[in-house]
């Protein structure tokens, strides 16, 4: 089976806006999925740019599909939802 | 040329200020640099302000572009004598200097300056000019060319004198073993920075005196001409999109290190140069987004907060920190010539109010960092908007 891509944005906004969290997030994501996923920390995402409301920062990419406003919970649930 | 300069002091033992004093400036448009170190008579607050009004007003001559020998003439008829010990003072050296290599030099009082070429020292001829006022104070000229690779090395009588009445220096290191001293330091390292070197030579003066404690002020001043080390940081994407390939490409072509700083620049030269950005995770990254990697580029970093923290590390002398603000203070520092492409666009979400923090627009930041690299570092910095 292909590993589920994990992209975390390390862009300003995000990192202003998921702060230390998104390295916490990463590690927790490793212990729980193993080799199941594939963490890929990414320069800005350029998803802000487009964003009507800028308050949805930090932003996930799980494969193809954005988490906005990303915390370990949301990003579980996709990662659930794609390993049914 | 590119003209290095730096100064690294010691205070008297037990005095609470500098009786030496140092100032260096270069003009403008960068193609000129004049520095003086003048030593005031005696030592602490009183020494340092005899010596910075002598510094002081000597720079002012010179930057207003009264010939060197005669802004010395008038400063040394000018300066008072001291009434107990009846000599002047201040002692000063001065120098003005210029891309070109062109030197004056002005001396009155201070051991002779050293001018190294080639790790050997060369001989000078200077004039004399005795004040009709004080026919004690002697002033010397000196006018030649610097080629690439020289040194000058100005120096306060605490070096000269250091380790006076010991066994091993009874008259002290005198200028022999001031000169003797930068000619080992030179031989280890042929290309040692003028701020590594000023300071090797107080850290030798200070290693002879009786305890090592300093029984004078003690100041060296060094010059070194040599090609300029180039370096560009491109921050931010153009205003007009574009121009995306366009400023890329100018990048591409640029002769020196280089470095981006922000996430969209770097999504943009990877785009436009086909260039993998590849994530370094075992460098050190502290609460700043981590460097990252590019073929052809010696730093990549995340842009608004590494720069801004940057600033604060040169603002504040701590020169130290592994992080990659960090890593952008070593890149910067280990040039001469700093060039910044900024571009204007603005990621309108780093301006949201919800914003935990508030994000400093990208020019003021640049336009402070440039300050503080030219005025505290003495680098040459120059901004294009784009």
């Amino acid at each position: 089976m292909e590993k589920i891509k994990v992209k975390i944005c390390q862009g300003t906004t995000c990192f202003v806006m998921g702060g230390d969290t998104i390295k916490a997030m990463a590690d927790a994501l490793a212990e729980k999925y193993g080799d199941k996923i594939e963490i890929v920390p990414v320069r800005c995402l350029e998803t802000c740019h487009e964003s009507d409301s800028f308050s949805k920062a930090p932003y996930v990419f799980v494969d193809e599909e954005v988490v906005s406003a990303a915390d370990l919970e949301k990003v579980i649930n996709v990662i659930e939802s794609k390993l049914k | 040329m590119f003209i290095d300069i730096d100064c690294s002091q010691i205070k008297k033992y037990g005095q609470n200020a500098f009786g030496d004093y140092f100032v260096s400036k270069r003009s403008d448009n960068q193609e000129r640099l004049i520095a003086v170190l003048s030593d005031g008579l005696g030592s602490g607050v009183k020494a340092n302000i005899l010596s910075c009004m002598t510094s002081t007003m000597m720079m002012r001559f010179i930057e207003e572009d009264v010939p060197i020998q005669k802004a010395a003439q008038t400063i040394m008829d000018s300066l008072p004598i001291c009434q107990i010990r009846k000599i002047s003072y201040a002692t000063f050296s001065a120098i003005d200097c210029r891309n070109d290599g062109s030197v004056w030099v002005v001396e009155e009082g201070n051991p002779s300056f050293l001018l190294m070429r080639k790790g050997v020292e060369v001989p000078l001829e200077a004039e004399d000019y005795t004040s009709p006022k004080f026919p004690d104070r002697h002033l010397k000229i000196y006018q030649f060319k610097a080629e690439v690779g020289d040194r000058i090395i100005f120096c306060s009588d605490g070096v000269t004198q250091a380790g006076i009445g010991t066994k091993e220096y009874p008259l002290g290191l005198k200028r022999e073993g001031f000169l003797q001293y930068v000619k080992e330091c030179l031989a280890k390292k042929s290309d040692i920075s003028s701020t590594e070197l000023s300071s090797l030579v107080i850290q030798k003066a200070l290693s002879v005196e009786p305890m090592e404690h300093a029984g004078d002020d003690i100041s060296c001043a060094a010059l070194y001409f040599r090609n300029p080390r180039k370096a560009l940081v491109f921050t931010g994407p153009p205003y007009n999109k574009m121009k995306d390939r366009e400023y890329c490409l100018s990048f591409e072509c640029f002769a020196g290190k280089k470095a981006i700083c922000g996430g969209t620049t770097a999504n943009m030269v990877s785009r436009e140069l086909r260039r993998e950005i590849v994530n370094i995770p075992q460098i050190e990254s502290g609460d700043l987004p981590p460097a990252a990697a590019m073929e052809g580029v010696d730093l990549v970093t995340e842009g608004i907060l590494t720069l801004t923290r940057a600033t604060e590390y040169l603002e504040k002398e701590e020169l130290f920190h592994q992080d990659a603000a960090g890593q952008l203070v070593n890149f910067l520092l280990s040039s001469d010539i700093i060039e910044f492409m900024v571009g204007a666009m603005l990621n309108q979400a780093h301006y949201d109010p919800s914003l935990p923090i508030e994000i400093e627009v990208r020019r003021t930041i640049i336009k402070k960092m440039k300050a503080l690299l030219e005025e505290k570092y003495f680098k040459q910095a120059v901004i294009h908007y784009m």
